[in-house]
């Protein structure tokens, strides 16, 4: 029989070493004593975008920010399990955040842009590492700007303030801020969820572009976002992920009812 | 009744006008300030008129007098009247207060001049004539190339003292240390040196005695001035109102770049203008970092707990504390304990007068910081606080610890606020004068903090500062004449600087924020 | 006149999804065509041969309409076409069925031909061959009116539809006299009657898809009217 349309899926749950960028193996959080995920396991894919759906306060975006320790800075939150990267566990005493942060890049909800110019935003964790060579970064700058598709569009203006951008531009700037770090892995809070629907389409085909380098993890209230975006998809509901499988399969044909119930827009 | 009763619209008109009220009542609270200190202050500077006055005495007799206005307060129903006047026995200082009633004519005198005399003073009278050394009659409109004849001679003298006359001291004080005999010849040819040196200084200081400047007073009485104190003299009768404006702004020139003269009550304020800023400089250099790293760590690095929270109260209550007391810590604990333990380390035994140890700039700019730390840190904690998190969050994200958060983001970002901390705390610093008192301002100081003598900064001297200025003269001048009018000239002067200084501080911060607006 | 651009999507990836589903529709209509040139040939020659490989092919053309139907479905899905895309989807999810069928049409006629049981009638075999040629050029308009989303085309072949159904009217009197020449192979005449209807529906399921483009097209449903 000939083969109309290829749809190169792999099974999540069974997945190479080779093809897993993180490993998240028996992820518990608390916010004091609340518990905010309960073992969570999961292997998300190398070189594809996962999305994380589900209500508000699932804890869909404390599971990123494990991935980046981002919840070290908040108060009383406690990790235990294992998330790796690269074949370490992140949470282990040896392992310098800085650094990690640098390898998992973070992009969030709103468009937050250093109020200086755009060049000095995309330097600027370039200039942290300690690169202060005019010329390197004058690259980096450009490779940065390229990648997200803005380097037509603000080429001209890169050292007028970055706040002088629309917010779609804006988003995108933060993203090649990231970018500019060469990250493996690029996580994103709701990224377009302060954008207009145009610049949403624009943020979400960057994304689509994005994975031939980079792993990218997407955290969205919208579904049709994560529909549209992603390669995988795991919904979370009450801290547990429900259902983790191809998007495909999920928001055609989920095996859970409750994510059955989410996605279709009933109570559950 | 109704028609008592106010409907909605005029409840809500009558809220707006209530408070429109206070705020125009600040308004004229402000102005009036302003006003009476502009025109107080000015009018140390502003040629007034001169008048022929005929007045009773006490005793009945009638005296005249040409007069210059000075000041009128009330007295009970009555007015008074203070003049300035000029008599041979008080030149430059003769103060009149009289009853309005007690004055039987007055018409102004448009040929009486003011002149002006090198110690500041100044003397009413008319200018008659000029005579030279040789007793000759010169035109009054000679005044000019007298002037200049007087000044040639004036400088030769210093030329003489300061060049080979000292040269000659200097070498004869060595040969008193070497030993040399008293009539050695190259003694001796110094010697007879110095004395012809001496004698050409006498015959030119007999000459500048000759050169008499002769006023005339109201009786007719003839003065003699000597030309060597004279520095000018004018007619303020026949100026109009844009020379009169040209003189004052040439007199306030003067007034801020002179030393004071007649203790305080005339000349300018040059070093207490110089030693107010100086001092405020140097507070601002202490007390800006020092704000800022505490508020940093109070806001930024300390648990938000029930310490911190102690500690942020005290410094606010810490701005509550009356200057004086900063004033006696100041002197006790930075001047007596620290000032004296410096000077025991650097000198020890060595020491024969006090260095640091004794009231000086240094000290007082320390007290002045700690005084205004507290405004300094508060502002800035604002500032810190006004810094988004989701800033902070970005930069964590991209691999940047807490220090090169704090001091390549957040402090760039707070710096408006901190600038507005700093333009309060200079604005509390400049206005205060009870603390420096105790810690270094004094009434004369004979140098300067920073002049051109090694090491350039004298931070141990102490200094001038026009708020101890305008406290003497309120307190120590009893006359409520020109020496009154000294002090308004130098409260105008403090208030333009305090206005300036904030509005420098003001344009920086201006900037600061257009380069760090947040959208 | 709506505008149909597939390729102005901000998604390139939506872009290729949709230009695939287009594609795999004309290869779907480029089998069915296929099938149709093959059957008219083997009628035309009498190869049970070719006629077995239709049959055999129809298979394909099944296959093929169910993995354009969960395409359609996944893009849904995925993709929350709207305007244009939306008709696009909704006409090719229509569209196949149709094509669909008109493969069970061929393949009826084909297991006619296969099964050796047309009547030795030479009027009749070129007359089948007519309205075979005829709804052949029929379905090839259609597809092109597809292929191009070309509405006057597409209106053109909707007319086209009347003229088969005359022929078929036409054919239908000269199959039922000559039946009645041969009422010993009654059993053969009513499979051909059978299979000249299927050429006659196949006019009807082109005239559907016709409808479908001038739906996609226009933006209006005009059928029924």
């Amino acid at each position: 029989m000939l083969k109309l349309f290829e749809h190169d899926k792999l099974d999540v749950n069974n997945l190479k070493p080779e093809q897993i960028a993180i490993e998240v193996k028996q992820l518990n959080l608390h916010f004091g004593q609340k518990q905010v995920l309960e073992d969570v396991n999961m292997a998300i894919p190398k070189n594809q975008v996962t999305a994380l759906i589900g209500q508000s306060g699932c804890g869909k975006s404390s599971l990123i920010s494990c991935f980046n320790r981002m919840n070290d800075l908040l108060h009383d939150c406690e990790v235990s399990g294992q998330v790796i990267i690269s074949g370490q566990d992140i949470y282990h005493r040896k392992q310098n955040v800085a650094t990690l942060r640098t390898q998992v890049g973070m992009v969030f909800q709103k468009p937050n842009p250093f109020p200086m110019s755009v060049f000095d935003n995309v330097s600027y964790g370039l200039k942290l590492q300690g690169v202060n060579e005019r010329r390197k970064l004058d690259d980096a700058v450009e490779q940065a700007l390229r990648e997200t598709g803005l380097w037509t569009e603000v080429r001209d203006r890169l050292f007028e303030s970055a706040l002088t951008l629309s917010g779609g531009q804006q988003q995108r700037m933060v993203i090649a801020r990231a970018l500019a770090l060469k990250p493996e892995i690029l996580l994103l809070d709701e990224p377009t969820s302060a954008l207009d629907p145009l610049a949403t389409l624009h943020i979400e085909e960057l994304l689509n572009q994005l994975k031939a380098q980079h792993t990218v993890i997407i955290v969205t209230h919208n579904m049709q976002q994560a529909a549209r975006v992603s390669d995988y998809t795991a919904f979370i509901h009450q801290g547990k992920v429900i259902e983790y499988s191809d998007s495909d399969s999920l928001f055609t044909m989920p095996k859970q009812k409750r994510t059955e119930s989410y996605i279709t827009g009933r109570y559950g | 009744m109704d028609k008592w009763k106010f409907n909605l619209a005029q409840k809500q008109s009558m809220i707006t006008s209530a408070t429109a009220a206070v705020a125009a009542f600040l308004v004229l609270v402000l102005v009036a300030l302003s006003f009476f200190i502009f025109i107080r202050g000015g009018n140390f500077f502003w040629p007034q008129n001169i008048h022929t006055i005929v007045y009773k005495r006490q005793d009945e007799t009638l005296q005249t007098h040409f007069v210059r206005l000075d000041a009128k307060t009330m007295r009970v129903d009555e007015e008074l009247l203070h003049f300035r006047y000029s008599s041979p026995e008080q030149l430059f200082d003769g103060q009149l207060t009289l009853n309005e009633s007690n004055i039987i004519s007055s018409e102004a005198a448009p040929s009486v001049a003011v002149v002006a005399l090198k110690n500041g003073g100044s003397v009413i009278a008319k200018v008659t004539s000029i005579t030279d050394f040789q007793g000759k009659r010169v035109g009054i409109e000679q005044f000019a190339k007298v002037t200049e004849q007087i000044d040639e001679y004036l400088q030769t003298i210093n030329f003489v003292r300061q060049g080979e006359l000292a040269d000659i001291h200097r070498g004869l004080a060595a040969m008193d240390k070497r030993g040399v005999d008293e009539d050695a010849p190259a003694r001796v040819k110094l010697a007879k040196r110095y004395y012809q040196l001496q004698d050409v200084i006498e015959n030119v200081e007999r000459k500048l005695d000759g050169y008499v400047l002769s006023v005339e007073f109201a009786d007719n009485t003839s003065y003699p001035l000597f030309m060597q104190n004279v520095s000018e003299f004018y007619y303020p009768n026949e100026m109009n109102v844009g020379e009169k404006f040209l003189f004052a702004l040439s007199a306030f020139g003067s007034f801020i770049s002179d030393a004071p003269k007649l203790n305080n009550t005339s000349g300018g304020v040059f070093p207490a203008l110089f030693g107010t800023i100086v001092m405020v400089l140097l507070m601002t250099i202490l007390v800006t970092p020092f704000g800022v790293l505490a508020a940093v760590y109070l806001y930024e690095y300390a648990p938000q707990n029930k310490t911190t929270a102690l500690i942020r109260i005290s410094v606010n209550n810490l701005a509550g504390v009356p200057s004086i007391v900063y004033g006696v810590f100041g002197l006790g604990f930075f001047v007596f304990v620290v000032g004296e333990s410096i000077d025991n380390i650097l000198f020890g035994d060595d020491l024969n007068s006090t260095t640091f140890g004794a009231p000086g700039i240094f000290w007082a700019s320390l007290t002045m910081a700690i005084l205004t730390l507290p405004v300094v840190i508060v502002a800035t904690e604002e500032g810190l606080r006004r810094v988004p998190q989701s800033l902070r969050d970005g930069s964590y994200a991209l691999g940047a610890t807490q220090a090169e958060t704090i001091f390549k983001m957040i402090l760039p970002i707070a710096s408006p606020g901190i600038m507005t901390g700093v333009i309060l705390a200079i604005a509390r610093g400049a206005g205060e004068v009870a603390p420096l008192m105790l810690v270094g301002a004094v009434k004369f100081a004979p140098a300067l903090p920073v002049d051109t003598e090694f090491p350039f900064v004298h931070l141990q001297r102490q200094f001038m500062h026009l708020g101890v200025l305008i406290y003497d003269g309120a307190f120590h001048s009893q006359n409520i004449g020109n020496g009154s009018s000294f002090i308004f000239a130098c409260c105008l002067l403090l208030l333009l600087i305090v206005l300036s200084l904030n509005l420098i501080a003001i344009f920086i911060r201006n900037r600061l924020r257009k380069q760090y607006a947040q959208n | 006149m709506a505008y149909i651009e597939i390729n102005t999507h901000i998604s390139v990836g939506f872009n290729k999804e949709l230009e695939n589903l287009k594609n795999s529709v004309l290869t779907m209509g480029g089998l069915l065509e296929q099938q149709l040139n093959d059957t008219l040939q083997a009628l035309k020659t009498n190869n049970a041969g070719l006629a077995e490989k239709v049959v055999i092919n129809d298979k394909e053309i099944n296959s093929m309409e169910i993995q354009i139907d969960e395409e359609c479905m996944r893009i849904i899905a995925r993709r929350h076409p709207t305007a244009s895309d939306l008709r696009l989807i909704m006409t090719i999810a229509k569209a196949i069925a149709d094509i669909e069928r008109m493969g069970d049409e061929i393949e009826r006629i084909a297991k006619l031909i296969s099964s050796s049981k047309v009547p030795d009638s030479d009027s009749l075999k070129s007359n089948m061959l007519v309205i075979g040629e005829h709804v052949l050029a029929m379905l090839k308009d259609t597809l092109d009116a597809f292929a191009r989303l070309d509405l006057e085309a597409a209106q053109q072949t909707y007319q086209n539809d009347e003229e088969i159904d005359a022929q078929y009217k036409d054919l239908l009197s000269i199959t039922i006299l000559e039946m009645q020449q041969h009422s010993d192979e009654l059993e053969n005449w009513l499979e051909v009657l059978w299979a000249l209807r299927s050429f006659e529906r196949i006019g009807d399921r082109c005239k559907n898809v016709c409808e479908y483009v001038m739906f996609l097209v226009n933006g209006s449903d005009n059928r029924h009217t």
